[in-house]
């Protein structure tokens, strides 16, 4: 039998290792993501800061009563997160580019929550399937499958599920229903959208919203930028934003334009598509093995 | 002399003794200037009236540019003498879309074109397609949000708040809060508040605060508490400066 060297070894498993990696139709990472679901468009120069979003949001979703109530603006002080106890907040920024004829600084609000990715990395990460993309356009949490590990915490590129630490038996992971009930009965809208007094937030098919923040901003071109926050990030997002400034600096991070599963998925499969990986993993060390055991037996002799 | 002060005083004793209610706890308090039970705020009817006067949805607008089409209604003489009602109620069930927070916003219509120089297309910025000289209100075209047919148009809600507070932070003037235009819907408190039977003054207090938690702490800092001035508004007492609460009426000194 010939002697296969170290260096010849290591070398093969590289180019098969590669060679899995490189993208092969049958393999190719595939979108899941429905084709026209519901979405949400939120034109944050509409924003005028009432927090009546938050209010319907609370109602909504049978949540707690906050320690401030909703008509206190002082809330606005601070940064705040979406937590377990408010699915959406609104934030207050300030920009040395938006100013009154006197020099005032004038705000802009943003409302966040969870963006409902086309292809959610928080479901991708879900081991046990909890989180799941519903064609609905909703990222629906299942709180039976939920095993409480929070890797969708972790996944999530926005940072938005929070998690209910306070309570140790039954702990729950909390985030933006889309009003999963409300919208899936014929004309129900998000409690928020319907809300809100100035329509900031426009509710309707994803396509058709595209459509309307593509003529808004034409139509307007010095009142917003020309960007659809959402319209590719991460793969695209059911909740748009089009604003006067870059998302970036409202307080949104600077995502891929990729689906974040795309990559990890991609890997994940490649690894154990015919069950390579275990294979390869497997003879390694029985060659080990073998090499030493015919060290041991030289040593011997 | 003892016998006028003795009359004196037997006399404040009857008049007090008139004036003080049979029972103790029971408080009648007397209204001075009563409304007479036939008025009805006539305006206000009709302008309740008008707000259920249906419109049928105007489904696609003549659109021009703004000074263009104001001045064509100035060459036609539109203007303010052609309001028909100054005073309008905005409600609508197009308004009313998710909660009954606020009542109906009492609108100023003649106030209002008066002040804008009876410019009516600042508010009235389109008109139907086949008859663009006709001036309809807000109602006629913004009816339900989100209509997937109609994309873009607002509905009549948003597009109420967004003229509405757009024109006021611009000019800076009028309100740009909730309550500056609305009265808030106050929920009926007989349901919500619980007390005893017979409460204390400091158990009806406590009560109060258990919803408006601020509400204690504000009032230490209002006038309501710290007022050591005249009281030029209260009768009998115009010059007296003993009355504010920062003296003598509570003991918080």
């Amino acid at each position: 039998m010939k002697h296969i060297s170290r260096r010849e070894f290591l070398t093969s498993i590289g180019v098969a290792g590669t060679s899995m990696f490189l993208p092969k139709d049958s393999q190719a990472w595939k979108s899941r993501a429905p084709e026209n679901p519901f979405a949400c468009l939120v034109d944050v120069t509409r924003c005028i800061g009432c927090r009546k979003c938050e209010l319907a949001c609370n109602e909504a979703n049978n949540l707690p009563e906050p320690e401030k109530d909703f008509e206190d603006k002082t809330v606005f002080e601070e940064k705040r997160r979406p937590s377990d106890k408010a699915f959406t907040v609104v934030n207050r920024f300030f920009s040395n580019k938006k100013q009154d004829k006197e020099g005032n600084l004038l705000p802009t609000y943003v409302k966040i929550q969870c963006m409902h990715c086309q292809d959610p990395a928080c479901a991708s990460a879900c081991i046990t399937g909890a989180l799941s993309k519903q064609p609905n356009g909703a990222v629906y949490y299942d709180v039976k499958k939920c095993i409480g590990c929070r890797y969708c915490m972790v996944a999530c590129p926005f940072e938005i599920p929070a998690y209910e630490y306070f309570n140790p038996i039954t702990p729950r992971v909390r985030k933006c229903t889309f009003c999963f009930e409300r919208i899936s009965k014929k004309g129900g809208k998000p409690a928020c959208a319907s809300v809100c007094p100035t329509e900031a937030i426009t509710f309707g098919r994803r396509k058709d919203l595209l459509q309307i923040a593509k003529n808004r901003i034409k139509q307007d071109p010095g009142r917003y930028i020309d960007h659809i926050y959402g319209e590719k990030e991460v793969g695209g997002t059911c909740w748009l934003y089009i604003s006067d400034q870059p998302m970036e600096e409202l307080g949104f991070p600077s995502v891929p334009k990729r689906p974040i599963p795309k990559l990890t998925e991609t890997i994940q499969s490649t690894l154990f598509t015919y069950l390579w990986s275990p294979i390869v993993l497997f003879g390694v060390l029985s060659g080990i093995m073998a090499i030493n055991k015919h060290k041991e037996e030289g040593n011997e002799k | 002399m003892k016998k006028i002060i003795f009359l004196l005083t037997m006399l404040c004793l009857v008049v007090s003794n008139s004036y003080s209610s049979p029972d103790a706890t029971t408080k009648i308090r007397k209204d001075y200037h009563p409304r007479p039970s036939t008025w009805v705020p006539k305006d206000h009817i009709k302008a309740l009236k008008l707000a259920q006067k249906k419109y049928e949805f105007v489904k696609d607008v003549f659109k021009e540019d703004i000074i263009l089409r104001q001045m064509r209604f100035r060459h036609l003489g539109i203007g303010i003498k052609d309001i028909k009602s100054t005073y309008m109620v905005l409600q609508s069930p197009f308004v009313n879309t998710y909660e009954d927070i606020y009542g109906p916003v009492r609108f100023m219509h003649g106030a209002h074109a008066k002040t804008l120089n009876e410019n009516c297309v600042i508010c009235h910025h389109y008109s139907p397609k086949d008859s663009p000289n006709k001036i309809l209100p807000c109602r006629a075209c913004h009816q339900d949000a989100f209509n997937p047919e109609h994309a873009g148009r607002i509905g009549l809600k948003a597009a109420y708040h967004q003229r509405c507070i757009g024109c006021h932070k611009q000019r800076q003037k009028g309100p740009i809060g909730c309550t500056g235009c609305h009265l808030k819907n106050v929920p009926d408190h007989k349901k919500l508040v619980k007390l005893p039977k017979d409460p204390t003054p400091t158990q009806v207090t406590q009560e109060c605060l258990r919803c408006h938690k601020n509400a204690g702490q504000e009032m230490l800092t209002s006038a309501h508490w710290l007022w050591r001035g005249p009281s030029p508004y209260t009768v009998n007492h115009l010059k007296c400066t003993k009355h504010g609460k920062g003296t003598d009426v509570l003991n918080n000194d």
